[in-house]
């Protein structure tokens, strides 16, 4: 007996009658012979197994991204946070699985939300890698107008649209960048909650940066109540990530809803990186104008000193623009100004002419050039456009079309993209192997995020990496610090995010920041430095040697 | 009866779809498409409506299919088991053709044939739960004597079949009414399915009740219902195990009375 409901098919024979009736033309037996053959071909013979993957012959996937399809599927159910580290192809195992899920006619209509800046790229990568035909949401489209969507979560959510979309029934909820949910007081939190859906799949590289309480929101969206009620969670948890690694329960309670791929758990090392660090020196010029501002600077905030001090060490550009700002918040008009008067007459920024070298040295390669100001950009791509090099600026403020022209541009007819910050995310550039940190940011996971876009999934060659680094200024004191004593580059950012969070350290931006505007000497500040890279080494060197036992 | 040679498959199909053949050669297969076919696959409504705007007539595309991977880089459109060509194409095949009536032909005649009537249903199975699989059947009941037999599409593919009643050949009025003679067919499925243990859906709904446990336990404190309610329903919808009974195709076919042999599925 069953005590379930069975469905049949009262509708075939009554249209089949009505046929008979009009006698109308009716199929041949070879057409109908194939029909049936069609059907013998589509059906899925067991509950188990990847169906997909036939369905993709032109896709070669990772061991681990098969793995990560069949164990969301198969034993999470269809809800699951694939929570990968950059550059392992999440978005490959989240259109598997959406694939399986849709050839096995369990997925019909399906949501995708992701960042705004994504939304096409995502679209075409669904359409060229899965055939999934999925819609970008555009001005006054109906949501029900195509059966997948993609769309940001803020046009989403907009009053317009919520409720519309809080009214359908999806059978798929897949949310990009998901660790922008993690404030569960947050509109977006409270929207994505109430979105109705049979299967969910959350994507994020940086799942649990901070807080333990930001894993338990997400997965509270995902499956409420697997890792308890908040109260009590918050009690026995407390909010430390650490409790991850010290709570065995909790951590197998977790790994029951989230799915992490490392790249040291994968082996996927076909591709090094070559990490340089190019020493550049200012001319005695410049050198003297940096004496000068650090003397300037002095009476001034310590953010702003480090900030004038870190621009300047990019482009006179970057410095000038917010010396003129700070003139005016400082008060210090009249001794700022001869400053002023003295940078506009520097000649070139020693290295930019640095960076010309490497690119003259490669004519024929792509390389991308970071750099953290925008002023910087312009002063660069101008400076390169003097000795007839094309490149392309990027930013993550540009519009989504406008980003995929950028790419294409860069692809097709450009050497070189001079990318800011913001433009870091979600753009893929596995073509291109060289990049320039023009200068470097304190932050490991903006850093790893930068070389993300050229080292990832699909990469076959070694990419390379230059640091320039300017000798007698603190870029100096940075480098040998952070990135050649804690080996910051060669790292796997979810180890330094393990060490960081042991030690208690959240932030390791605002750890430097306040080092250096809190010492009174530079040699202070390169102790403070020195203590803090010591005791990375020490408890790294630590973790090692309880691996080893 | 799952398609094994999908070059074959598709110059089948556009061949019985009256479409020329201009090309055919080491997997890649050049087709010129009739104004039907055109509509039908190329997805150009537009033009068409321009077109027939214009008073004039259309220019029906020529389409190159690649089915051997070797030459998947020549210009053409790779077919594969997954590509939305070849989709289209079974979604097309399955849509189109789901009822039939034909007659047995039989070549050895010296007297009048008698033909029985029998119906053919091809049917497929669902069963959903956690996840899904599926069964298919291909059934013939006698509309004369009530004998049921499986695997009909491998017995009918050895015989003569035809749209029309041939010479020589006679056919008996049912005596069972198409109807009934579905909802008996019907009815044997549905025991079949009831007959069986199903260990997936009682898997299905154990998964059910402890995650619906857990969002009660979540929600215990919280004055929001609405939440809950919302959150089980989704379970329910994710797990709630169920069996779906479909008619693929099906038709009336007129046979010799020499019985189809029964055979295994």
């Amino acid at each position: 007996m069953t005590d379930f409901q069975i469905e049949t098919d009262q509708q075939f024979i009554e249209a089949f009658l009505h046929q008979l009736k009009k006698d109308e033309q009716f199929s041949s037996w070879e057409l109908f012979k194939m029909a049936y053959e069609a059907e013998a071909s589509t059906i899925i013979p067991d509950f188990d197994g990847l169906r997909a993957l036939e369905y993709l012959p032109h896709m070669s996937f990772l061991p681990h991204q098969i793995d990560t399809a069949k164990t969301a599927i198969e034993e999470m159910n269809g809800r699951a946070i694939l929570a990968d580290e950059v550059g392992l192809g999440k978005t490959i195992e989240a259109g598997l699985i959406m694939k399986e899920l849709m050839v096995r006619g369990l997925v019909h209509k399906a949501l995708i939300l992701v960042p705004a800046s994504l939304v096409s790229q995502w679209a075409q990568e669904l359409q060229e890698k899965f055939y999934i035909r999925a819609i970008p949401y555009r001005k006054n489209m109906a949501w029900d107008q195509s059966s997948i969507i993609i769309s940001s979560i803020d046009t989403a959510k907009r009053d317009a649209h919520r409720e519309i979309i809080q009214d359908i029934d999806y059978d798929l909820l897949l949310i990009d960048e998901a660790h922008k949910l993690k404030n569960h007081q947050t509109k977006n939190y409270d929207f994505v909650k109430q979105i109705r859906k049979k299967y969910c799949l959350m994507l994020t590289a940086t799942p649990i940066q901070n807080k333990l309480m930001e894993l338990f929101n997400l997965v509270s969206i995902l499956k409420p109540g697997h890792l308890g009620s908040y109260d009590m969670f918050l009690k026995r948890y407390g909010n430390h990530r650490h409790a991850i690694q010290e709570n065995e329960y909790l951590r197998k309670l977790i790994q029951k809803v989230m799915i992490r791929n490392t790249r040291e758990s994968t082996q996927l090392q076909e591709s090094k990186r070559n990490i340089e660090t190019v020493w550049v020196d200012f001319s005695p010029l410049e050198m003297e104008l940096y004496r000068e501002l650090e003397q300037v600077t002095e009476s001034f905030s310590p953010f702003s000193k480090i900030t004038l001090l870190r621009e300047y060490c990019s482009s006179k550009e970057a410095c000038m623009l917010s010396l003129q700002k700070v003139a005016q918040t400082e008060n210090a008009v009249g001794q700022l100004e001869p400053l002023i008067e003295k940078f506009s007459k520097l000649p070139h920024h020693a290295k930019s002419q640095k960076v010309l070298d490497i690119i003259q040295k490669a004519p024929n390669e792509k390389i991308i050039i970071f750099t953290e100001y925008r002023a910087s950009q312009l002063y660069l791509q101008w400076f390169l456009q003097q000795h007839d090099i094309r490149s392309v600026p990027f930013r993550g403020g540009f519009k989504r079309g406008k980003k995929d022209w950028m790419k294409q541009l860069f692809e097709n007819h450009a050497q070189v993209l001079i990318a800011t910050e913001a433009g870091g995310e979600g753009i893929n550039l596995q073509f291109c192997k060289n990049l320039i940190n023009y200068d470097l940011p304190w932050n490991p996971m903006r850093l790893e995020q930068r070389i993300g876009r050229i080292h990832r999934y699909g990469q076959k060659s070694d990419v390379h990496i230059y640091n320039l680094s300017i000798r007698d200024t603190f870029e100096e004191q940075i480098i040998k610090v952070l990135y050649e004593k804690i080996k910051l580059f060669e790292r796997v950012i979810g180890e330094l995010d393990d060490i960081l969070s042991a030690l208690d350290i959240p932030d390791i931006e605002q750890e430097i920041q306040t080092i250096f505007t809190q010492s009174t000497s530079p040699g202070e500040a390169k102790i403070k430095l020195e203590n803090l890279s010591s005791v990375i080494e020490r408890h790294t060197n630590a973790s090692k040697e309880d691996e080893a036992n | 009866m799952a398609i094994t040679n999908i070059n074959t498959f598709l110059r089948d199909y556009f061949q019985l779809n009256e479409c020329p053949i201009l090309q055919e050669q080491n997997g890649v297969l050049t087709v010129q498409l009739t104004e039907k076919m055109d509509k039908r696959l190329m997805n150009r409504p537009f033009y068409w409506q321009y077109v027939k705007s214009i008073g004039k007539h259309g220019e029906p595309m020529k389409l190159t299919l690649i089915t051997n991977p070797v030459n998947r880089h020549s210009k053409g459109e790779w077919v594969h088991f997954g590509s939305p060509w070849y989709v289209q194409i079974l979604n097309h095949l399955k849509e189109e053709h789901r009822f039939t009536k034909l007659y047995q032909r039989d070549f050895v005649q010296e007297e009048k044939t008698e033909l029985h009537p029998w119906l053919i249903l091809n049917q497929k199975i669902s069963y959903i739960g956690r996840q899904k699989r599926d069964e298919l059947f291909s059934l013939g009941l006698n509309l004369i004597n009530g004998q049921m037999k499986t695997n009909m599409m491998t017995f009918l593919d050895a015989l003569t079949l035809q749209p029309s009643i041939p010479d020589f050949s006679y056919t008996i009025s049912p005596l069972i009414k198409l109807k009934s003679g579905y909802l008996r067919v019907q009815s044997v499925l549905y025991d079949y399915v009831t007959q069986q243990k199903h260990p997936w859906a009682v898997e299905a709904r154990a998964k059910m009740e402890e995650d619906v446990d857990l969002a009660k336990h979540f929600f215990h404190d919280e004055a929001d219902h609405a939440q809950l309610d919302k959150e089980i329903s989704e379970i329910r919808n994710r797990y709630e195990p169920r069996i779906c009974i479909q008619t693929i195709n099906g038709g009336l076919f007129y046979l010799k009375r020499q019985q189809p042999p029964n055979q295994q599925n």
